[in-house]
């Protein structure tokens, strides 16, 4: 094969990234061996003074291994390809000239391990330049020099943090954490690069004050403290990761790349890191795996009925990926409230340095709010975000069928009512599709495409690339009462109120929820929920499946006491400023005394291992995979176990 | 001349100064109005061939403000923007210059209408602070810092206020409330009958409070619903409004901040094109522009422009249904009245004209709903198309009075 392509323009040469047959530069075993040998061909030539390090590819620099192969090397082929990267990405950091990586486009993993064994690094400005070491998100560690040079190149208490994230930057954000040396606009980028042949080999970077023994145990422990708070022991990549790092900073080091292949190589073999593995890959499937063989249409224009949380939050979103919204609600005071919290979305996406101020003011531009009926035929989606009462929707998708073109998708986001009841509201009942958003949209990266019986291909194949369009994951799922997701999480939640009634502490049965590595636990997640809304949804679900969704008493009796759960501060807990207690008119509603078993958490999981199997068996969703990755990404089940599903074949009953 | 077909109008409500407003700009203002003219209508933005705003304070951080309007409201990059200005009758010039390019053959259909954010209108620098200030901009050390900030002077942060500023008509030195004085003197316009004009701008506002909603298009700031004009009061009697002092001429003078025009923030969207441009977009145009003229006069007697761009129009406004007099001051309307009365009185030879007292602004005028000076002209429009409907009336005489001695009249009708 032939990936890479060398030339040596006068003074200087360059290495061009070109993988054959792939859009992708990705190293694997061949890619390594090419590029060790371009390099020992470079080593013949000492009269250069430099390198420039550059890909062909029109928005990828070098997108890091080839993840395919990582997952199923083992043993002495995992060894070797750890091997082989660390010794070439030495060989070119030991080239006796200036070496400089001209980064555009994504630059991540193994690839910025690359540009880490380079003198310098200059980054194009464009959006799709992107850089890190996301390797911990995927329970591995950057193990071809990657965790030893980092912390070298810009010191351990700046490393850790990237490192341990595992998150991916913008070339601003790069350069101003010391990732790169420049950022240029790309036109300019190569001409850039070629000035910093002037400077020589980089010195190297001191920093003695926190790259020694005494200060790196130091940083440690306090790392190795806030890591454990936040994953609760349950990531053995990021831990590892940050052992490695903390002794590989100062020494030789060949001791650095030592520690690093011997984490990996333990990494390699953990349950935890196969199932982070495999969402992985389903992720990248979803993004792109056409569910439906038909041509989705463009969608540009949109409007969203009701300014409510949801709709509010869909408007922001939808602003956000530059659609036109008309949001509609009935009156004024609706809107202005929900206009008050998308400019506060916007506010915080600014602060973050998401948009820049004069971006998030066009953002803003671009929702309409209405009072007023106003014609809908420019739109060609509605989101409809209206109140959880079937009659009510039917009224909207009356006047919206009236209001729209007859090829306008007619989309609603209820969480749980039937959507082939409002077919009967609208002409063309082809372009009837729900998108079921999560809350805070923003925040969540899963909706559910609902088909109902229905729903052409064409409407299918739109939605769901309008979905994907908008940097969200779509699951298709059937039309059946709660969807997929709130129907596996609700015999959860039940189970977990039932606990509660029968005598359960609070905090245990949270705790173990948390434990199992769920992001939050059961009856605080009912309290975020809101306890009128729960009971709500509960309803829908047990009118049918009233064996298993059957409301607890203790619910409804919590709601008609005035506890809503976290918005009315009083739920399952009380919740006062930033302190969280039991509440003790909950627990006064207890009607037993027996305390939340041993098994809690095996318990729990297992409700919505059984309410995934019926959903599979079911057909409301297409694959157990599709299982998994909705719960991980709808509800952030412990994505170490890689969901319902599979819990279910690691843990039978 | 082909009539200009006034398809559609909207404004925002007009609040006071300092109030609802307060931090949006110009640029927000006009865009409210004109995405809510296009989100009513429906119509396709690129249909537009230029988008023509009226705007006085133009503001300095956002140049060509007509420009800055249409790329927010989402009107395509191609369409070309202009900002126009003929001060109070900015918002009327962004109308005739859209029947301008449509009769010069270079479009058929325009967004037009006038934005003003009073409330921005900056304080400025006495100029000599200028240099000093760049000075300072180039020092490179502490030292030359020190040495420039050392240079200045109290006086170089005394402010001129940019709203005193515009008010002034700087030919004559005049700000525009002692070109009412004049007139109230020499037309003998009693406090009282000037009082007594503005407690009924707001009781004709008040009664019309339904009626204005089909003007308005609700602004809907975040967590704060802005729906009404916040300017008319219930308790401007003519007993109330006796007790507030002179401000222009505070010793003998007759005009007070009650019996003026309020300082307000607002905008008017207007869409208006050839009859062809209407029929293709199927919306019944509100009505049309059939004649208008600018007249210069006396810039210390500003308030009579009205007088005179009515005599150039040639036509008498006893032939039309409803009257539309800028409410400049209450003793510039009343000015006017009277020279239309005894043209001879500004040396021209109209024959005399009584304008029937409920013909003109039967819904209020800018002393109960306030002066956003750059959008008035076409509010005054706007209103009065709204009015022929409502009264089944024909024809309508929309006129107004502009700083530096000038008058604008503009003729509408009903289809």
């Amino acid at each position: 094969m032939n990936h890479l392509h060398l030339q040596i323009n006068g003074n200087h040469a360059v290495l061009t990234f070109d993988r054959e047959g792939s859009s992708a530069n990705l190293f694997d075993r061949p890619a390594l061996v090419e590029l060790s040998e371009k390099l020992d061909a470079l080593f013949a030539h000492p009269e250069l003074t430099g390198l420039i390090l550059r890909s062909a590819k029109p928005s990828i620099f070098i997108a890091g291994a080839d993840l395919k192969i990582l997952s199923s090397a083992q043993g002495d082929d995992l060894r070797d390809l750890i091997e082989l990267g660390q010794a070439t990405f030495q060989k070119l950091a030991e080239l006796p000239y200036v070496t400089v990586a001209a980064i555009h486009g994504a630059c991540v993993g193994g690839g910025y391990e690359l540009a880490l064994a380079c003198d310098w690094r200059v980054a194009s400005d464009a959006p799709a330049t992107k850089i890190g070491l996301p390797e911990t998100q995927l329970g591995i560690l950057p193990a071809w020099g990657g965790t030893t040079r980092l912390p070298r190149l810009i010191g351990l208490p700046k490393a850790l943090p990237l490192i341990l994230g595992g998150k991916i930057l913008s070339a601003g954000a790069a350069k101003a954490k010391g990732l790169v040396d420049a950022v240029v606009p790309r036109e300019n980028l190569e001409a850039h690069a070629l000035t910093y042949l002037d400077r020589g080999k980089r010195p190297a970077p001191n920093h003695l004050l926190s790259n020694n023994a005494l200060s790196a145990g130091i940083i440690a422990a306090k790392a190795r403290k806030s890591l454990l708070e936040k994953t609760r022991g349950l990531y053995p990549g990021p831990a590892a990761a940050l052992e490695v790092a903390a002794h590989a900073c100062h020494g030789p080091l060949a001791d650095g790349f030592q520690r690093e292949k011997e984490a990996i190589l333990r990494l390699a073999d953990l349950p935890q890191t196969h199932q982070l593995l495999r969402l992985f890959f389903l992720q990248e499937r979803a993004k792109k795996h056409p569910l439906v063989d038909a041509e989705p249409r463009g969608i540009g224009a949109c409007a969203v009925i009701g300014a409510g949380v949801m709709g509010a939050g869909i408007a922001y979103w939808l602003s956000t990926r530059g659609h036109d919204v008309i949001l509609r609600d009935l009156d004024d005071d609706a809107l202005a409230r929900g206009m008050e919290s998308i400019a506060k979305n916007y506010d915080e996406a600014r602060k973050r340095r998401v948009f820049t101020p004069t971006e998030a003011a066009r953002g803003i531009d671009r929702i309409h709010p209405s009072a007023t009926p106003v014609p809908l035929d420019r739109c060609d989606l509605v989101i409809e975000a209206a109140v959880e009462r079937l009659d009510i929707k039917q009224k909207v998708f009356a006047d919206l069928s009236a209001r729209t073109r007859p090829d306008t998708i007619l989309a609603t986001n209820t969480s749980a009512l039937p959507i082939h009841e409002l077919a009967g509201s609208i002409t063309h009942p082809e372009r009837l599709v729900g998108l079921h958003f999560f809350n805070p949209v923003h925040r969540m990266p899963l909706v559910e495409v609902v088909r109902a019986a229905a729903t052409s291909d064409e409407t299918l194949a739109t939605a769901i690339a309008f979905v994907r369009q908008l940097g969200k994951m779509p699951v298709v799922v059937r039309d059946s009462p709660g969807f997929l997701v709130n129907r596996i999480l609700m015999p959860y939640l039940i189970e977990a109120a039932k606990l509660f009634e029968h005598g359960g502490d609070p905090k245990t049965i949270d705790d173990a929820m948390l434990d199992f590595g769920m992001p939050m636990g059961p009856l605080r997640l009912l309290d975020e929920v809101g306890l009128d809304v729960a009971a709500h949804v509960a309803r829908t679900l047990a009118g049918a499946f009233p064996d298993r969704m059957a409301v607890p008493d203790l619910l409804l009796k919590l709601v008609a006491g005035g506890h809503t759960g976290r918005k009315g501060k009083s739920g399952f807990y009380t919740y006062d400023g930033s302190s969280t207690e039991p509440n003790p008119a909950a627990l006064a509603l207890r009607t037993g005394s027996q305390p939340a078993p041993e098994n809690t958490a095996a318990h729990l999981a297992q409700a919505m291992s059984q309410e995934a199997r019926l959903c599979l068996d079911e057909g409301v969703a297409g694959t157990a995979d599709d299982i998994d990755l909705a719960m991980v990404l709808g509800t952030g089940y412990a994505p170490f176990r890689g969901g319902p599903m599979q819990y279910e074949l690691t843990h039978p009953t | 001349m082909p009539d200009l077909h006034i398809i559609a109008g909207i404004r925002t409500p007009f609040i006071r100064m300092g109030t609802d407003f307060d931090a949006l700009g110009a640029d927000d203002l006009g865009r409210h109005a004109c995405t809510a003219l296009l989100l009513r209508t429906g119509i396709d933005p690129a249909l537009i061939d230029e988008v023509i705003i009226g705007c006085v304070a133009q503001p300095a951080d956002a140049a060509n403000v007509a420009r800055v309007i249409a790329l927010r409201s989402g009107i395509p990059a191609h369409v070309p923007a202009v900002t126009v200005h003929r001060n109070c009758a900015s918002g009327m010039e962004a109308i005739t210059t859209a029947h301008q390019r449509m009769t010069a053959g270079q479009g058929e259909l325009f967004l037009v209408g006038g934005a003003e954010s009073m409330s921005s209108i900056p304080l400025h620098y006495p100029h000599a602070a200028n240099a000093k200030f760049s000075t300072l901009a180039r020092a490179k050390d502490i030292g030359q810092k020190i040495t420039a900030v050392a240079d200045f002077r109290p006086a170089n942060f005394k402010p001129r206020v940019g709203l005193t500023l515009g008010l002034t008509d700087p030919y004559s030195g005049l700000i525009m409330g002692d070109t009412a004085e004049i007139l109230a003197r020499e037309f003998r316009i009693t406090r009282e009958q000037q009082d007594a004009f503005a407690a009924n701008s707001h009781l004709k506002a008040i009664a019309a409070a339904d009626r204005l909603l089909e003007e308005i298009a609700a602004v809907d700031l975040p967590g704060n619903p802005v729906t009404t004009d916040n300017g008319i009061r219930t308790d401007s009697t003519p007993g109330k409004l006796a007790k507030l002092r002179p401000i222009f001429d505070r010793q003998t003078g007759t005009v007070t901040a009650g019996n003026s025009s309020q300082i307000t923030d607002g905008a008017v969207a207007l869409l208006v094109g050839s009859e062809k441009a209407a029929a293709r977009l199927g919306i019944e145009p509100l009505g049309r522009l059939t004649h208008y003229a600018y007249a210069g006069c006396d810039p210390k007697r500003m308030g009579l422009g009205p007088v005179h761009a009515i005599a150039r129009c040639g036509r008498s406004p006893d032939e039309a249904d409803l009257v539309e007099i800028n409410e400049a001051f209450a003793a510039q309307v009343l000015a006017v009245l009277a020279a239309l009365r005894d043209p001879g009185k500004c040396s021209l030879e109209t024959p005399p004209v009584e304008i029937q007292e409920d013909k003109l602004n039967r819904r209020g005028g800018a002393i109960a709903l306030g002066h956003p000076v750059g959008a008035t002209g076409a509010r005054l429009v706007l209103t009065a198309l709204h009015q022929l409907r409502e009264t089944g009336g024909k024809t309508a005489l929309a006129t107004l009075c502009v700083g530096g001695g000038q008058g604008a009249a503009l003729w509408l009708e009903r289809s």
